[in-house]
């Protein structure tokens, strides 16, 4: 299947899943309890653990869900970091769409009580 | 010989799971999604299924990227839910139609299907979910398990194509399967949903309305689009609906839409079930 052939909707093939290794293997690793203590602990150190790049790491700190996915990371995977922190999945979609919380519920999943 | 008593197609989002939990099935959000579900956990409780084969995928909670199965076939005496990181659920681990399993494999292989054989391993979600939705909360689950396991996360995905032949062996399988149980079978995933890129919350309504209706009566369509078709029009995420094909595929040719489901959004996603019967 080629890549990119619909507008927006990048399909997670052998570059993403390549590029994207470190990341989602880091992610991964906190469905083990004990990882998440030690992610919590020290973030830092446990994304070093996993070899991310200085730019993944920025990515995975500042919570920058745009960023992760841009990088190779699955939504998949890194729904794991969302759990340690616990943020909506419809923030993270806002953040794909570059679409404020409150405009991502009112204009693509048509929460018309999100407008009151 | 065993005997399909239905085919069973189901969401499973994962945010269903977690309302269950948080107690909040009865909230404005997800009340009218709930209460359309009665109508199908009351059709289960009254066919009395023995065995539940349940096709589905893999969130990246079982499966890391280091091993990537297209077709995975469970053979284990019980599954335990995995931990999805917010720690294991307070479900009941679900027993394995282990013998059953094994003969299905063995169609399987004989069919030229090359399955990865799993004799211990873990559950997501994907499975989770739609036991919950049509067995409800049990302390002990009513039916023993086949899990079917097909990626949907890396390209290449499978083909609609090669789901449906995947169903009809299915079908032999049960039927030369040397008991008297009942088995139901779930196809689950989407509907409509995009988790990734800027078209991420894409929903699309009339396509997941008119697939309650045509997964019924004209299977043929959806089997002959290509993967692309289903990506765009039910999004990245979406395209899980192949998974329904294998339970399609299953029934007869000509099959009773006993009841159908639709309500969006569920979290981010089109959501809905259908039960169907074989027709005479």
């Amino acid at each position: 299947m080629a890549n990119q052939s619909i507008p927006d909707t990048p399909l997670f093939d052998r570059n993403g899943s390549i590029r994207g290794y470190r990341i989602n293997k880091m992610a991964m690793s906190l469905g083990q309890a004990a990882n998440r203590e030690a992610f919590k602990a020290d973030e830092e150190a446990y994304l070093d653990r996993f070899g991310l790049t200085e730019e993944e790491k920025k990515a995975v700190m500042s919570r920058d869900w745009h960023e992760m996915v841009r990088l190779g990371g699955n939504l998949f995977f890194i729904l794991k970091i969302s759990a340690i922190d616990p943020t909506p999945i419809t923030r993270i979609g806002a953040a794909q769409a570059g679409m404020s919380h409150e405009d991502f519920l009112y204009h693509r999943l048509g929460k018309r009580a999100a407008h009151g | 010989m065993a005997k399909i008593i239905g085919g069973l197609g189901t969401s499973h989002v994962p945010s269903i799971g977690a309302a269950l939990d948080k107690g909040l099935r009865d909230t404005p959000d997800w009340k009218p999604f709930f209460d359309g579900y009665e109508a199908g956990k009351e059709w289960v409780r009254e066919a009395k299924p023995d065995i539940a084969v349940v096709v589905f995928n893999d969130h990246g909670n079982t499966f890391f990227l280091d091993r990537v199965p297209t077709f995975a076939v469970g053979v284990a005496d019980s599954y335990n839910p995995v931990d999805e990181g917010w720690g294991p659920r307070a479900i009941p681990p679900f027993e394995g139609a282990t013998e059953f399993a094994w003969h299905f494999v063995d169609k399987l292989v004989e069919r030229h299907f090359d399955p990865l054989v799993c004799r211990e391993i873990e559950v997501d979600h994907g499975m989770q979910v739609p036991m919950e939705l049509f067995f409800g909360r049990p302390e002990k689950w009513p039916v023993k398990v086949v899990p079917i396991w097909v990626n949907t996360i890396q390209y290449p995905i499978p083909t609609p194509q090669r789901c449906w032949e995947m169903g009809k062996v299915l079908r032999e399988a049960i039927e030369s399967w040397p008991t008297d149980e009942r088995v139901v079978v779930l196809g689950t995933g989407g509907l409509s949903h995009q988790l990734q890129g800027a078209r991420a919350g894409f929903i699309n309504q009339d396509a997941d309305r008119a697939w309650l209706d045509g997964i019924a009566a004209n299977p043929e369509h959806y089997r002959n689009m290509t993967r692309e078709d289903y990506v765009e029009q039910f999004g990245s995420e979406g395209a899980e609906l192949i998974m329904w094909l294998v339970m399609r595929a299953a029934m007869n040719e000509k099959v009773d839409l006993v009841h159908k489901h639709y309500y969006a959004p569920a979290s981010m996603t089109g959501a809905g079930m259908v039960v169907l019967e074989n027709a005479a």
